[in-house]
């Protein structure tokens, strides 16, 4: 017996949980194991209806595998469709590592809060990333680029493994073409041909010319070297709220409503990903 | 009063059942609802059943159900989706249950549960499952004239009598009920079936309002629940007890399974075959390692004393400043089946009864930090610091070339000193 | 949502859980509030028991094996081949040459089936299951000394104790319904004595703590009952009353040497003069152990020792006192009682005796074999791995639980015939030449009986997944087949013929069982309660008998070579060779990969670093695992469980057994460790 009230949740509610398909368009190899998908939207209504902010992520479900939270690596004001960069670490991304063009995969969202773009209007920029770190950067660099008379001086700091290890290599190098922009990459581990600087992507920051009190810092990467830029921008005079960055949280739902990804009274997906320094700050440690 | 008793005529909001009624009127609901409510079965459990034949079951109205009503709303599986593949195609089809239910003879306190889940369900995005259900269901409680061994209900608002929230509301008087209608759906229930009831008198209504009196006297466990959560507010509770709780739970994961507003669930796909499968959600629970674990092997909360933090954390503060209201509703369920005593009676008992010790701020810099940390010896930070002086490199750097610490410890020990979350506790 | 009623399926504790069943499927579990053991609550593993029970991995036809592939086939075929393969191997090479494999994780019933199917169809007393692998030293240690290898009391008891010595038993995470009336316990002001060389979560809980050496348990026993005669705290008059034999014992201690204890154990022996007070001190003592006592090759001795300390201080014989060996599997304690054993019928009766297989070939209808039978260890390490041509293996996985997996392996695989019975296709069904798919414990009637030796009841919550069909049934198929006909109509009915023939059982009906918590045996008659806590007034064997002991050191000791200790074991979250646990969504998550406990000490030394993958090297051969650096092992130890099928523990333990008991020593084994680069 199905009566008013419930009617009314059947025809207003819609299912939060409903993955819809994407056709996979094409996989880059960035690295051994990291490769990025374009992906193109099968239902044109669903495409239109499908804004983001650099800095979100959406929820790739694999056949038989299950769903994972996968950061967008395109800028929005990119047309082919989406981008992923996914590097391959357990079951969903070994399979999805598999396929090819045409295969399909499940997507919702987008979900979190995306990076605070009216923040970071008018400032200069420094992008601190590390390994697949710059994924999301990536997507937030790229905006930037496309709207370059809203910010001001853009500083790119990027960190790898190994010199097989740096993701976006093609970017790099069209993004330090640009004008006023700056971009280092460092590796850890170099190897005979590698000409750039060796190192932890810290030692940059040393090297960088950046005024402190009219920059944003954005950090990703591998929460470790978080630690160290966090501590490096403290030491230089920045103050807590101009340091953004991340957290990576296990996440189910997406929505809030599941409790993994949760961090203080907060969830990281409904109030994160993205965090500002002075906001983690406020988190006891291990919540 | 608002009404009189007759055929079409509105029932007043409290009403009188003779107990010999009351399989009459349940016999109704389960021709039209599925009707649920508290059996005894042969071995002497009390569960909520769903009940086919209201004539060969003992209804069970004196004790708490063994396990909360949840179950009914969130099922411990449930498939969201069936999915296929054909080809490259990758389909999913909705799995929508249709049901309708009566809940009937519901303790206070798990009453007042569903509805802390109903707020869960409703904020932001609304989840179609479980409203699904919840829409179309009616709650009767039955208030408590005499409260279990481990119940406080009344330390958490939520009992033993509710004042709002119920479809309906019985008081046991002991030959019939005091019923209170308070939703629209008990109005409905009542005016479809006035027959079975009568108008209260003021002797009804003062008979009742003596037995709540009692029953509020009667409750054996005091229990200060929001001196608990001022003191974890306050930061006031020591790391020794959450060790101290850490070392007691054996992760069995019981106290959620059981816990009437815990909520938190998994979503995994379960293979059917090599074209199909089920996307299902099933319970899940805080205080399991692999509920915060990276695909990485990253643990936010790899030690158990911070998972029992974590969850007690958000019982009580973190939910009264997101709801207003605990998310503990005093059953005392956790109480009962606790293999360590890591329940909230326990608890609460335990920071009430310690004192307070305030945390340390200490300075950020990173040779202090590691000395704090036992990394490294104030000894060593001199000679490193000396060193330094000479190479020009950063301190972190010399230190480890001097093989004292590792790149690991100081992040380790970063993390702490600057309360990132994440770098603090990643072992296993 | 109808919820069915049962006995969890995966350790002996005995908790009773309802199924919850939707649409044909089971969704969900709830414990039990009112059974005395479940008391409303289960560990990890039974909240989620429920959810291998629909697993794609599940078996849902026979198998056969074609041109080296298992293929799928139906039942009558399947059946018909399996008969007509363990005929001809028995008509080819005598009886003697078949083995059977009966399943601690199956019912009462259908291991008595199938140790009648070995004795009365197959003319074999080659039929045993993996009691061998946990407690057959205490079936025969507790037998020579009490009359009896169960636990002495019901486990409830032990909340009332006033002492309790766990050794050899990581209670909390292998026995946590057990470990729940020891925190009861304590909170009433008991005093917790725990022996155990890895420091087990318990330890933290316990007022005295010793860390012996691995195999050093004969050493620090004997060292503790020196103590208290040396002190006399002695229970003089039970010693005289109840016991016999100990002017020979005190004359073996009188040769002890105490000095011995801290240079062997490691034990400083002031420590064990507290325990050996403690212990002695108190009228209601109860001792627990389990594998870290059995799994030695001095593990019946190890038994033995602990039956002398509690005869010598008179604990045993009453309520809340006693000694406990703690069984694991749901019902490895029934499968024993049903004479899954090559040298007893069930009850313990033995097949030697004429007058006892006199009773059973008048019910049976058949002569039965008196060639006394092989051991599961026999069958693939000892004599018997070249006799032994053909097996029938019911829910059993020798080829990862076995020692020496290597050697087990190719024992399996020189077979002219195996068929396995199981739910899912096991390390074992892999090698087999016919797969049958068995039911589940959801999908199936019959009782099982748990460590405390409560007789429970599991009941089919749904049907049998796909073509699948509870073992009970494929045995009555089989037996069918190879003339000699069982008709039985349903579990209660062999239930009765277990009754008539099982004076320990003599008195469990079904209809019985309906009522309350099951019974406990022994239970004579219709009439009779059950009993609770055994050797009421005088032990079973009439007077506890003393016997001496002498400390045997480990098999394989740790030498240049292969430097480290290695034990194995297992962890709170997975069950056994995980054929289940490891498709359970929480357990899987939970403990995804295995992992080696190495010492802080040892791994700086070795260069190893937390989580980072480690070779552990023994003379049978080497496994890749995951460091896990922990102080809970000394240095020198290191630990493994032995769940994982990719990095599987078995294949460095070694298949030297206990001369009595015949149980491989799988707590000790010699390894080195090396770093992955």
């Amino acid at each position: 017996m199905e009566d008013r009230a419930q009617t009314l949740v059947r025809k207003m509610v819609p299912n939060i949980y409903q993955p819809y398909p994407v056709s996979v368009h094409g996989v880059k190899e960035e690295t051994g194991d990291i490769k990025t998908f374009t992906l193109g939207f099968k239902d044109q209504e669903i495409q239109n209806r499908f804004t983001f902010r650099p800095g979100q992520f959406v929820l790739v479900s694999v056949f038989n595998c299950g769903e994972a939270p996968i950061s967008i690596c395109s800028s929005p004001t990119f047309s082919k469709g989406l981008q992923l960069s996914i590097k391959k670490m357990g079951l969903l991304t070994g399979e999805i590592h598999r396929y090819t063009e045409g295969d399909e995969v499940g997507l919702r969202g987008p979900y979190g809060n995306g990076f605070p773009l009216e923040q970071l209007c008018g400032h200069d920029l420094l992008f601190v990333g590390g390994g697949i770190g710059l994924a999301p950067l990536r997507s937030l660099i790229q905006y930037v680029l496309s709207k370059r008379s809203q910010f001001g001086g853009v500083t790119i700091l990027y960190g790898a493994r190994t010199p097989q290890d740096i993701v976006f290599k093609d970017d790099l190098a069209a993004w330090d073409k640009e004008e006023d922009v700056q971009v280092t990459t460092t590796v850890y581990r170099d190897n005979p041909t590698w000409k750039g600087e060796v190192g932890p992507v810290t030692r940059l920051l040393e090297k960088a010319t950046i005024s402190p009190s009219n920059t944003k810092a954005i950090i990703c990467g591998h929460p470790a070297i978080i630690s160290y830029v966090v501590f490096d921008l403290l030491k230089m005079g920045f103050a807590e709220e101009d340091i953004i960055t991340t957290l990576e949280r296990n996440m189910k739902c997406g929505v809030g409503k599941c409790g993994h990804c949760s961090i203080g009274s907060k969830f990281t997906c409904m109030h994160g990903p993205v965090f500002t320094y002075r906001e983690i700050k406020t988190f006891p440690t291990g919540f | 009063m608002r009404g009189t008793v007759g055929k079409g005529a509105v029932m007043p909001n409290e009403l009188i059942l003779n107990k010999e009624h009351l399989t009459g009127f349940l016999r109704k609901i389960a021709k039209e609802r599925e009707l649920i409510a508290p059996i005894k079965n042969s071995y002497g459990d009390t569960l909520f059943e769903v009940i086919s034949s209201v004539d060969d079951v003992s209804l069970d109205l004196e004790s708490r159900p063994a396990m909360p009503p949840k179950d009914f709303f969130l099922p411990p599986t449930e498939t969201l989706f069936n999915y296929q593949r054909e080809g490259k195609q990758y389909r999913f089809e909705e799995v929508l249950p249709d049901v309708s239910r009566v809940l009937f003879g519901l303790r206070s306190c798990d009453l007042w549960a569903i509805l802390f889940l109903d707020v869960v369900f409703q904020e932001n995005f609304k989840d179609r499952y479980y409203l699904n259900r919840r829409s179309n269901t009616i709650l009767i409680n039955i208030g408590c004239h005499e409260p279990m061994l481990n119940c406080f209900c009344k330390s958490a608002k939520s009992g033993p009598f509710l004042t709002q929230g119920y479809d309906l509301q019985l008081t046991d008087l002991g030959d019939r009920f005091f019923v209170e209608v308070g939703r629209p759906r008990g109005r409905e229930l009542v005016d479809k079936w006035d027959y079975f009831f009568t108008s209260a008198t003021q002797k009804d209504r003062d008979e009742q309002y003596e037995i709540v009196l009692e029953a509020e006297s009667k409750f054996g466990q005091t229990v200060d629940l929001d001196m608990a959560t001022s003191r974890l507010i306050n930061h006031e509770v020591d790391d020794a007890l959450w060790e101290e709780l850490g070392n007691r739970c054996q992760g069995c994961g019981g106290c959620a399974y059981v816990c009437p507003t815990c909520y938190c669930f998994n979503i995994v796909d379960r293979p059917v075959s090599e074209t199909q499968g089920e996307r299902v959600r099933m319970h899940d629970a805080c205080t399991l390692a692999g509920f915060t674990r990276l695909a990485g092997g990253y643990n936010p909360r790899q030690e158990r004393s911070r998972r029992i933090r974590r969850r007690f954390y958000h019982k009580l503060p973190f939910a009264i400043e997101k709801y207003h209201r605990p998310s503990c509703v005093g059953c005392g369920r956790c109480m009962e089946i606790c293999f360590g005593r890591v329940d909230m009676i326990h608890f609460i008992k335990m920071v009430c009864e310690r004192g307070k010790k305030a945390s340390q701020e200490a300075s950020l810099r990173l040779g202090e930090i590691l000395v704090q940390a036992g990394l490294i010896s104030r000894e060593e930070l001199k000679v490193a610091l000396e060193k330094q002086a000479d190479t020009g490199k950063p301190l972190g750097i010399q230190l480890i070339e001097d093989g004292l610490t590792t790149t690991k410890e100081i992040a380790l020990a970063l993390g702490c000193q600057l309360r990132i979350p994440e770098t603090a506790g990643t072992e296993g | 949502m109808p919820k069915v009623l049962t006995t969890c399926c995966f350790c002996a504790c005995g908790c009773n859980l309802y199924l919850q069943v939707e649409a044909g499927k089971v969704i969900g579990v709830t414990p039990s509030r009112e059974h005395p053991i479940t008391r409303g609550n289960l560990c990890l593993k039974g909240w989620n028991s429920f959810e291998f029970v629909h697993h794609k991995d599940r078996l849902r036809y026979p198998l056969i094996r074609r041109r080296g592939h298992l293929v799928e086939a139906d039942w009558e075929k399947a059946l018909n081949l399996v008969a007509q393969r363990l005929a001809e191997v028995k008509d080819k090479y005598g009886p003697q040459s078949l083995g059977v494999l009966s399943s601690a994780k199956c019912t009462n019933e259908e291991n008595y089936l199938l140790m009648k199917f070995a004795r009365a169809v197959l003319k074999t007393n080659n039929v045993d299951h993996c009691a061998r692998l946990c407690h057959s030293p205490s079936v025969i240690g507790l037998s020579n000394a009490f009359g009896s290898g169960a636990m002495t009391n019901a486990i409830s008891e032990l909340a009332s104790a006033e002492v309790i010595l766990v050794t050899g038993s990581n209670t909390t995470e292998q026995h946590p319904q057990i470990a729940r009336f020891i925190f009861d316990a304590l909170a009433r002001g008991a005093k917790l004595i725990v022996v155990d060389p890895r420091r087990i979560p318990l330890s933290r809980f316990a007022h005295i703590y010793l860390q012996p050496r691995l195999g050093t348990d004969v050493i620090w026993l004997n060292g503790m009952t020196k103590i208290i005669l040396e002190e006399g705290l002695l229970d003089d008059a039970f010693i005289k009353m109840r016991t016999e034999n100990f002017r020979a014992f005190s004359e073996m201690l009188k040769n002890f040497d105490l000095e011995q204890v801290e240079a062997i154990s490691g034990i400083p022996l002031e420590d064990l003069r507290m325990a050996a007070r403690v212990y002695a001190g108190v009228k209601r003592a109860m001792i627990i152990y389990s594998m870290g006592i059995t799994q030695h090759i001095s593990g019946t001795d190890n038994v033995q020792s602990i039956a002398n300390l509690a005869m010598l201080t008179g604990h045993v014989e009453q309520k809340y006192t006693g000694v406990g060996p703690l069984r694991g599997q749901n019902n490895v304690q029934g499968a024993c009682d049903m004479g899954a054993l090559p040298g007893m019928l069930s009850g313990y009766q033995n097949v030697a005796d004429e007058g006892i297989r006199k009773k059973f070939e008048r019910v049976w209808k058949t002569d039965l074999p008196t060639a006394p039978g092989l051991t599961e260890i026999d069958m693939f390490h000892g004599t018997g791995n070249k006799k032994i041509r053909a097996m029938f293996v019911m829910g059993e996985n020798p080829a990862l639980s076995h020692p020496d997996l290597k050697a087990t392996r190719a024992a399996l695989q020189v077979l002219e015939f195996m068929a396995v019975s199981d739910i899912f296709l096991t390390e074992t069904a892999a090698l087999a030449d016919v797969v049958l798919p068995a039911a589940s414990f959801a999908e199936k009637n019959g009782t099982v009986t748990s460590t405390e030796r409560r007789i429970q009841r599991v009941r089919k919550a749904v049907s049998p997944i796909g073509a699948s069909r509870p073992d009970w049934q494929i045995i009555c198929e089989l037996a069918s087949r190879m003339n000699y006909p069982m008709a039985y109509e349903s579990p209660a009915e062999i239930m009765e013929e277990i009754a008539m023939l099982t004076p320990i059982y003599g008195g469990v009906y079904y209809d019985r069982l309906e009522q309350g918590w099951g019974l406990f045996w022994p239970c004579p008659n219709r009439d009779h309660p059950g009993t609770p806590f055994l050797h009421k007034g005088s032990f079973v064997r009439g007077k506890g008998r003393f016997e001496c002991t002498l400390y045997r050191p480990p098999a394989e000791m740790p030498d240049e070579a292969y430097p480290f200790y290695l034990t194995t074991g297992r962890i709170s979250e997975h069950w056994h060779t995980g054929s289940m646990s490891r498709r359970i969504t929480a357990l899987s998550r939970e403990r995804p990969e295995a992992f080696v406990e190495i010492n802080p000490q040892d791994a700086k030394r070795l260069g190893v670093a937390n989580r980072k993958p480690v070779r552990v090297v023994s003379r049978r051969g080497e496994i890749t695992v995951k460091a896990r650096l922990t102080d809970d092992v000394p240095e020198k130890t290191v630990y493994i469980p032995f769940h994982f099928t990719e990095a599987p523990a078995n294949i460095l333990t070694h298949g030297h057994c206990d001369p009595e008991a015949k149980i491989p020593e799988f707590k000790v084994c010699a390894v080195r460790l090396e770093k992955v680069q």
